[in-house]
């Protein structure tokens, strides 16, 4: 089965998507506007203004093309710096594709900062770009996918900014089915 | 006279689940503690490192302890910040300020209250983790999308690690199970309630595959180490901690797709600490591990050359690390049901066992001791090799 690794009293919810309450003013189905991240941040505002474009940009070394972190400032491949605004620093626009490392259902949803009702996903994604980025899902699931599970990166708005989410592939794999949203 | 740095007072406040005095009146509280546990006085202490617990918190511990505290002048005085290596890290920086000639007598204090006094509800210290973090850098999109506190992150690592061990849920309940078997017998632990597996399974799911008894407990409280050349009166009576080995190693892993960017390289620190103090691991009568969440405790024994890879869910499942066991592993309950000082947790612990004060949980005959410290996603270690000094 394609649920979290729960098999205790704690069992929730069945593999289908789980509908969700809308939040209060109808915006994202996970947090409330208040974390929407700082679109103006130099570090993340290549990555917002892209996905306001429906594109996924992250960066990578001009010198020698390794991926890079988002907070990586050197390249540990060559040495060559990557900052901020220099040309070191290249953003690329990359497939929307990858797969999951490392996946969570977080139950425990604080008061006032998560609006959906039901527990909900956080899933490490491997990009097919070699970079690595933790998002949830675009619309509302409650089912963390397994590890190894193909997943399509698509996008939701918080607040006022637009950020990358993950999208399950509705497909068949290993004879499990990889339920979609 | 002059002899080697050694651990010769040890100060612990109550751990408290409930709001009450701020970090610097329970620093203060620990380090009064200390002092007379070691028979000394304010005026024979001349050097003081400080830690704190990260992130935003308006009684967050800092230099201004020494003050606070009632010192007189000192000659060294440091807050020092490795993350949760910290505390564990101070006890080395006291070392080679003493051997240095910098200080001779260094008091270690770190103090945390993250249960504030303006929210009375289960779960406080939850809040103000959830509340923390900021909405700029990843943090800023980890955040929003659903990752608040630190929980989620671990759970991240424990599905992982689960997935790359082929372990189960079974291996976490093992650890947190014998946590509590060792926290039963200790007058500090917070959680002494005895825990079987139903009650486990039924305890509240955090974050999968994490349960709130995969986590540590948070409490106010304080501990004070104080380490010195001299051999003050009140350490005839518990008797002085030798320091024999130190070790630490800050991997630099990378977050990229084909490869881990939680595992390995810590136990470099550990090779180190051992060989400085001339034993291998089967010298060691008790380990006393940073224990944030069960699964660190799995990743801490692969990774530190307890078990081998993969093997430690089973080790554990078969009581290596609990009571009687053959690795007595957190023998005060750790941080998952003793109480969560960040490094603080197992130095007292390992001085308590070397000390043979450790009562009902005390291992027999310990005279070597392993402490460990980690901080952020297992990112840093610092560890150290403490030994029952000769009488």
């Amino acid at each position: 089965m394609t649920a979290p690794r729960e098999t205790g009293p704690q069992e929730t919810g069945p593999l289908e998507t789980v509908p969700q309450e809308p939040g209060p003013d109808a915006g994202d189905w996970l947090v409330a506007p208040e974390l929407a991240p700082d679109a103006a941040d130099p570090v993340m505002a290549p990555v917002y203004e892209a996905a306001a474009r429906g594109v996924l940009a992250l960066p990578f070394c001009a010198a020698c093309s390794v991926p890079l972190e988002l907070e990586q400032y050197v390249c540990d491949a060559c040495g060559a710096s990557a900052e901020i605004g220099t040309p070191g620093r290249e953003w690329r626009d990359v497939p929307l594709a990858g797969t999951v490392h490392a996946a969570t259902l977080v139950h425990r949803r604080e008061p006032g900062l998560i609006v959906a009702m039901r527990p909900y996903p956080v899933i490490d994604v491997e990009l097919d770009s070699g970079h690595r980025v933790v998002l949830t899902t675009a619309t509302p699931s409650g089912q963390a996918p397994d590890i190894g599970a193909p997943v399509e990166i698509a996008f939701r708005t918080v607040g006022a900014v637009t950020l990358p989410a993950v999208r399950f592939q509705g497909r068949i794999a290993d004879g499990k089915l990889l339920t979609g949203d | 006279m002059s002899q080697p740095p050694a651990i010769v007072g040890l100060g612990m406040t109550p751990m408290s689940v409930t709001a009450g005095p701020d970090s610097y009146a329970l620093a203060t509280e620990a380090v009064a503690a200390a002092l007379a546990d070691a028979g000394l006085s304010r005026d024979d202490v001349d050097g003081m490192l400080v830690g704190s617990s990260q992130g935003v918190r308006e009684d967050r511990l800092g230099v201004a302890l020494a003050r606070r505290a009632g010192f007189g002048d000192l000659r060294l005085v440091e807050h020092l910040e490795i993350k949760g290596a910290t505390a564990v890290a101070m006890v080395t920086r006291a070392v080679l300020a003493i051997q240095a000639g910098m200080a001779r007598t260094v008091i270690c204090v770190f103090a945390d209250a993250p249960i504030a006094a303006r929210s009375s509800v289960p779960g406080s210290a939850g809040t103000l983790y959830a509340r923390s973090g900021g909405n700029s850098g990843v943090r800023g999109l980890e955040r929003a999308s659903g990752m608040l506190g630190s929980v989620p992150t671990f759970a991240l690592l424990a599905s992982r690690y689960l997935h790359v061990s082929g372990g189960t849920e079974a291996d976490l309940c093992a650890v947190a199970l014998a946590a509590r078997a060792w926290a039963a017998g200790s007058q500090q632990a917070v959680n002494r309630k005895p825990l079987d597996e139903d009650g486990y399974y039924a305890s509240r799911m955090i974050s999968s595959p994490l349960r709130v008894l995969d986590c540590a407990r948070p409490v106010n409280g304080a501990v004070a180490v104080i380490v010195s050349s001299a051999r003050p009166a009140g350490a005839a009576g518990p008797g002085a901690i030798e320091i024999t080995g130190t070790g630490g190693v800050h991997p630099m892993r990378r977050r990229r797709a084909g490869g881990e960017s939680w595992f390995g390289g810590g136990g470099q620190a550990i090779d180190d600490a051992l060989d400085m103090a001339g034993i291998t691991r089967a010298g060691l009568d008790v380990v006393e591990l940073y224990d944030p969440f069960s699964i660190v405790t799995l990743c801490l024994l692969e990774e530190y050359g307890f078990c081998e890879p993969g093997q430690a869910g089973k080790f554990v499942r078969g009581g290596g690390i609990a009571p009687g066991g053959e690795l007595p592993v957190n023998t005060g309950g750790g941080q998952l049901s003793g109480f969560y000082l960040q490094g603080m947790t197992p130095l007292a612990e390992a001085i308590i066992q070397l000390r043979g004060a450790g009562g009902d949980r005390q291992v027999a005959g310990v005279r070597s001791a392993l402490v460990t410290g980690i901080g952020g996603r297992i990112d840093h270690h610092e560890a150290l090799v403490l030994a029952r000094e000769a009488a």
